[in-house]
């Protein structure tokens, strides 16, 4: 079963800080991020682009599932 | 006399008493600290309290016995105070620029709308956000995934409103997690 972080209806910067500790938890693997504004997926991507997650979203209504991989 | 105008500018509690010089934008705010510190003055950019604000979401925070002189400074650099407000009690306290909230392991830095979170064991940055200004994806581009000791501040690398704000954070955070003196 694929890893989940559930950031919806958090504000900035937690969605992030909750990716982040996922990151730090797997250091490598598969994992989704689910988020319900645009400001956490871009915060999101470019924060996996600069640790080296490769990074595809895909919009859901007003979500957005966000899928790492490293 | 001047004894006792000198001692009517001093408060109860010793301290000199403060003034806020409040302006019509943020960016002539931000210059007139510029002016001032330039010209030797000891002021501090902050939040106006909600009374006075302008539209613009700084003032600067001077001590009101060398007003005069301040204001003179600034009207010869062409960028005169819309008003200047003598801070009496706490409903005239300006506001401290910068919010600090804790998040376990990471810490982030608020000032006025621009935000910055840096993971506390090894000092990088995972955030930036906030603000309206084109170069903000630029800026978090920048600085994100490198520690406060690698990065260059945001008033190095971006020009804008939002630039100028972040650095405030940058400066702080950096303050609070004792990396490099700035």
């Amino acid at each position: 079963m694929i890893n989940k972080v559930d950031a919806r209806g958090l504000s900035c910067p937690q969605p992030v800080v909750l990716t982040r500790n996922k990151m730090k938890e797997l250091g490598r693997g598969t994992f989704e991020v689910i988020v319900d504004t645009g400001t956490s997926r871009d915060n999101i991507s470019r924060l996996a682009e600069h640790e080296g997650w490769k990074i595809e979203c895909k919009e859901e209504g007003d979500e957005f599932i966000l899928t790492l991989k490293k | 006399m001047l004894k006792d105008i000198l001692k009517k500018k001093v408060d109860s509690k010793g301290e000199e008493a403060r003034g806020l010089f409040v302006f019509q934008e943020a960016g002539q705010a931000i210059r007139a600290e510029k002016t001032l510190k330039k010209a030797g003055f000891k002021v501090r950019l902050m939040a106006p309290p909600p009374h006075i604000r302008t539209g613009c979401d700084l003032v600067v925070a001077f001590d009101l016995i060398e007003q005069t002189v301040m204001t003179r400074e600034l009207e010869e650099s062409g960028n005169p105070p819309l008003n200047i407000v003598p801070v009496s009690d706490e409903t005239t306290s300006p506001l401290e620029l910068c919010r600090v909230k804790d998040f376990g392991g990471y810490l982030m830095v608020r000032a006025a709308n621009m935000k910055i979170t840096v993971e506390k064991g090894n000092l990088k940055i995972v955030n930036i956000s906030g603000g309206g200004c084109p170069d903000v994806p630029y800026l978090a581009d920048r600085m994100i995934g490198k520690t406060l000791n690698e990065c260059e501040g945001p008033a190095q690398i971006g020009f804008s409103l939002c630039a100028y704000t972040l650095n405030v954070a940058y400066e702080e955070i950096r303050h609070l997690l004792g990396g490099a003196e700035a």
